[in-house]
């Protein structure tokens, strides 16, 4: 029968130099140990992802050949890798088992010692196999004629590629190096997990050391979970070069092309490529065959620029789109979507964001981002996108845009790079632990806004105080229930933090930048972004404003939005000064105090911020009896469910201290658990369980007491059931102080929920207004 | 037989959606144990314990939903919880189960994730 003559393709790992590579100590080492277990029947499962050109195939090939190399390990079999790509073969199923086959038999064949052969005569290889020691192979392959014949793709597909695994035996096991997994995913006629099916047992029996590399992680992640192999897998993502790596890689290439770069530009040049291997050999040769002089950072930017618009750098990336996306209006749509993600930083993290930021259809949208996916430069993970941050291909993007929608001249392009890398300055420091969590909170609830109207009060601080300073919680919530004036939230598709506005121009680091639509119309028009500040100063003053203000006229100014598409809003850390409210509401800034936030996050049920470290208590302390204190008592008798009685109780109880929902809930599950220990493990006389709900100003005290023999924080005989023995971890978890009395009448549970912890970072500047410490404001 | 026992069940797709109403308490673990492990048994490996009617939850209960997420686990099957509120994510939190086990907003979303649509 006929073979087809793909036979000993010439791709990567024909092209593969050893020498040039340089870095990735810490993934190989892993990766080699993990082979060479394979000596012993222990086999474990890699996942190696990472957008093109970073290094993936590079770093199978070079696990390949110190595989290869003889260790010293006697009377243990040698691992034999083999290496294979998926992105050569064909898509029909019988092309592929064919070509598996073929360079099967050729890779054992050399590693066994003989050198390629000229041609590919499948029985010969067998025979030749057999006088080796590898017998079997003759039958294997009938099988696999005859599925062929058949027309069986799947079946030709499961002989191929189940042959490596029988073929081993004490002289050596092999190691698969599977390079571009994604596309197994697009045989034709063959469903997409088919060969991740073909594979498992393989996998799953942990006997045989399995490397995958992808550029999809997204799409191979979920046929991973698909067939229950994802936990079987350990992931390792690849990124750019260490520096040091990458400029001991600068010296190798410049080496041996001769060309002389300063040592002190390499980092500068590392950096510029994002210590991505495949760039830097460009580059030489760029600078070879310009015979350019690189002598110092504004000859290397120029040559970069140059070379991104008009020289390797740019054809490597024409040529990758031209054949993802062939069709050239698809083309066009999908360079400007990136440039305005990459270039333009965009802030997108959801699919449903993307699409409205491509103005097409649902359809095309979702071809667009598959396509992006499945080369590597976006990651999908349930609905969130992220990109990746590769300098060289936002700047050709960049190129691509300017010069293919508005036409300017390529020098013109380059110049503009040049430009913008010259003044771009270095990212400011991060924040406090504090501020990122305000921020992140802010995110989330921006997530959830999706249309629902709120009072206008939320927002707007300076009104806020002039109608609730003073008031307790619980009257602000009422009295916002009634607010009239309500403001109607957008559907935001997408919210992220940090952001510039275009490439290389100048940075307005808002904290947050929020992406969404109104009335459910996702078109230009009807977008909207809000600008988020967070402060970090205790009193804000005018001069924060009215620079927040100007950053915000710069950005509406250049993503061309009308005043009412630009929603600005701060965040005061604690108070504010009257001259930063009047010129925050002349200017239209919302402006909320962290109570405003507060009960933002309540409304929309989200976690609230995390309290400030309280000072620490003695324990034990006795609560103070100042007369003012609500006292409740209940006796329970010991019966299926009568603690549900005790959390009910607990909930009126607390409705006199006005406390929020979740203090509430914590408070019942206290007493509920309470309860059941004394249910379980007393072993009372009586039959009851006593107990008594303290509410003073600042604390709500609970005493279970049962007159048992006490509590038990480990597990007993009924405990011994698996699972079990949760009751005083949960206790402890959900209230404040937790203290067990075991004494000659009994035992007593003390659990204590403190009110008011947080009254210092919330409400302080209506306190100032003249209000009360109410128990209602917490 | 505790009032405050209420179990639904319903297939959707390869998935048993499993609506835990009223208080978690052993009685209900124990029902929901039952129905999860005699879809296991019957071949069944998607599971959605859908807790949007879940009043209150007691530690028993939750040492039931920690063998089920075990015995799915065991069987290599693929499990998920859906409109879990706050005060029981955070039992879930204390309790380890939230890094075996996600939980989703709503029943669709999960139905989603369990059929690797998501």
């Amino acid at each position: 029968m006929g073979y087809l003559r793909l036979f000993g393709t010439m791709g990567a790992e024909a092209s593969f130099r050893e020498e040039d590579f340089f870095g990735r100590e810490e993934e190989l080492s892993v990766l080699t140990r993990a082979a060479l277990d394979g000596a012993r029947g222990v086999g474990s499962s890699f996942m190696i992802y990472g957008p093109p050109n970073i290094g993936k195939t590079s770093i199978l090939l070079k696990l390949a050949k110190a595989l290869a190399t003889p260790s010293d390990a006697e009377g243990l079999p040698r691992p034999f890798p083999l290496y294979f790509s998926f992105s050569q073969i064909l898509s029909h199923p019988l092309a592929l088992s064919q070509h598996f086959l073929q360079e099967f038999l050729s890779q054992l064949l050399r590693f066994l010692g003989d050198a390629r052969p000229s041609s590919f005569d499948p029985a010969a290889m067998c025979d030749r196999l057999a006088s080796l020691g590898v017998t079997g192979c003759r039958e294997v392959l009938a099988a696999h004629d005859r599925y062929t014949v058949d027309g069986d793709g799947l079946s030709a597909l499961v002989n191929a590629l189940s042959f490596p695994f029988s073929a081993s035996g004490e002289l050596f096991y092999p190691v698969f190096l599977f390079d571009d997994f994604q596309y197994t995913g697009k045989l034709q006629g063959v469903p997409e997990g088919a060969m991740l099916s073909i594979l498992r047992p393989y996998i799953k029996s942990g006997h045989f050391p399995m490397f995958f590399s992808g550029s999809s992680p997204g799409r191979v992640t979920s046929a991973l979970k698909r067939e229950g192999l994802f936990g079987t897998f350990q992931m390792i993502e690849v990124g750019g070069l260490s520096t040091d790596s990458s400029v001991g890689l600068w010296g190798h290439l410049c080496g041996r092309r001769r060309v002389e770069v300063p040592v002190s530009l390499l980092p500068r040049a590392s950096e510029r490529l994002g210590g991505i291997p495949a760039y830097q050999r460009m580059f030489v040769e760029e600078i070879f065959f310009r015979n350019a002089k690189v002598s110092d950072a504004v000859a290397l930017e120029n040559l970069y620029a140059v070379s991104v618009t008009e020289g390797k750098l740019n054809r490597y990336w024409r040529e990758f789109f031209e054949n993802t996306f062939p069709d050239r209006a698809r083309r066009g749509r999908a360079i400007r979507f990136l440039k305005r993600v990459l270039c333009d930083r965009f802030p997108l993290d959801t699919v449903e964001g993307a699409i409205s930021l491509m103005g097409v259809s649902e359809e095309e949208g979702n071809a667009i981002l598959s396509s992006l996916e499945f080369k590597g430069l976006m990651k999908a993970d349930l609905e969130q996108i992220t990109f990746v941050g590769d300098p060289v291909l936002a700047d050709f993007l960049y190129w691509a845009f300017e010069r293919g929608v508005l036409g300017k001249g390529t020098s013109q392009v380059a110049a503009s790079i040049v430009q913008a890398r010259l003044s771009r300055t270095a990212p400011e420091p991060g924040q406090g632990g504090g501020h990122a969590r305000r921020v992140a909170a802010v995110k989330d609830l921006m997530r959830k806004w999706d249309l629902r109207e709120v009072p206008l009060l939320l927002l707007d601080f300076g009104k806020f105080l002039e109608k609730f300073g003073g008031k307790g919680l619980l009257e602000v919530v009422i009295g916002m229930e009634r607010e009239a004036v309500k403001v109607r939230l957008p559907k935001v598709s997408s919210v992220s933090t940090g952001y510039r506005t275009s490439h290389g121009g100048p940075r307005f680091d808002f904290d947050l930048v929020a992406y969404g639509f109104l009335d459910f119309d996702f078109s230009e028009e009807n977008l909207v972004i809000w600008a988020v500040d967070v402060a970090l100063e205790k009193n804000l003053g005018a001069r924060a404003v009215e620079h927040f203000e100007n950053r915000c006229r710069l950005l509406a100014l250049e993503k061309g939005l009308p005043n009412d598409r630009l929603r600005k809003w701060m965040l005061i850390n604690e108070t504010a000064d009257p001259a930063a409210i009047e010129l925050a509401s002349g200017y239209g800034i919302h402006l909320s105090h962290p109570t405003q936030l507060r009960l933002f996050l309540n409304l929309f049920g989200l976690e609230e911020l995390e309290r400030d470290p309280e000072p620490p208590r003695s324990p034990g302390a006795e609560a103070p009896r100042d007369g003012r204190a609500l006292e409740y008592e209940l006796v329970l008798p010991i019966k299926g469910d009568s603690e549900v009685v005790a959390a009910r109780v607990a909930e009126e109880v607390a409705a006199f201290a006005a406390v929020d929902a979740d203090t509430v809930d914590r408070i019942k599950m206290a007493i509920i658990e309470a309860c059941i220990n004394a249910f379980e493990h007393s072993a009372s006389e009586s039959g009851k369980v006593r107990l008594r709900y303290l509410l003073s100003p600042d604390k709500i005290e609970l005493f279970v007491q049962d007159d048992g023999k006490g509590f038990r924080a480990g597990k007993t005989q009924e405990e011994s059931k698996k699972n079990r023995g949760w009751g005083l971890k949960l206790i402890r978890e959900l209230v404040d102080d937790v203290e067990i009395i075991t004494g000659p009448d009994g035992t007593v549970v003390h659990m204590v929920t403190h009110l008011g912890a947080d009254s210092s970072n919330h409400g302080a500047a209506i306190k100032e207004e003249g209000g009360s410490d109410s128990p209602g404001e917490r | 037989m505790s009032p405050h026992k209420t179990i639904r069940i319903r297939e959707e797709g390869d998935a048993l959606v499993v609506c835990v109403g009223g208080y978690l308490n052993s009685l209900l673990g124990e029902e929901v144990d039952k129905v999860v492990r005699a879809r296991l048994d019957g071949g069944g490996r998607l599971i959605l314990l859908n807790f949007g009617g879940t009043r209150l939850v007691n530690s028993i209960g939750i040492s039931f939903v920690i063998g089920i997420v075990e015995k799915v686990m065991e069987r290599e099957g693929r499990m998920a919880f859906c409109e879990v509120s706050r005060i029981n994510r955070e039992l879930f939190r204390v309790t380890g189960l939230e890094k075996y086990v996600r939980s989703f907003e709503t029943e669709k979303e999960a139905l989603d994730y369990l059929s690797g649509n998501a």
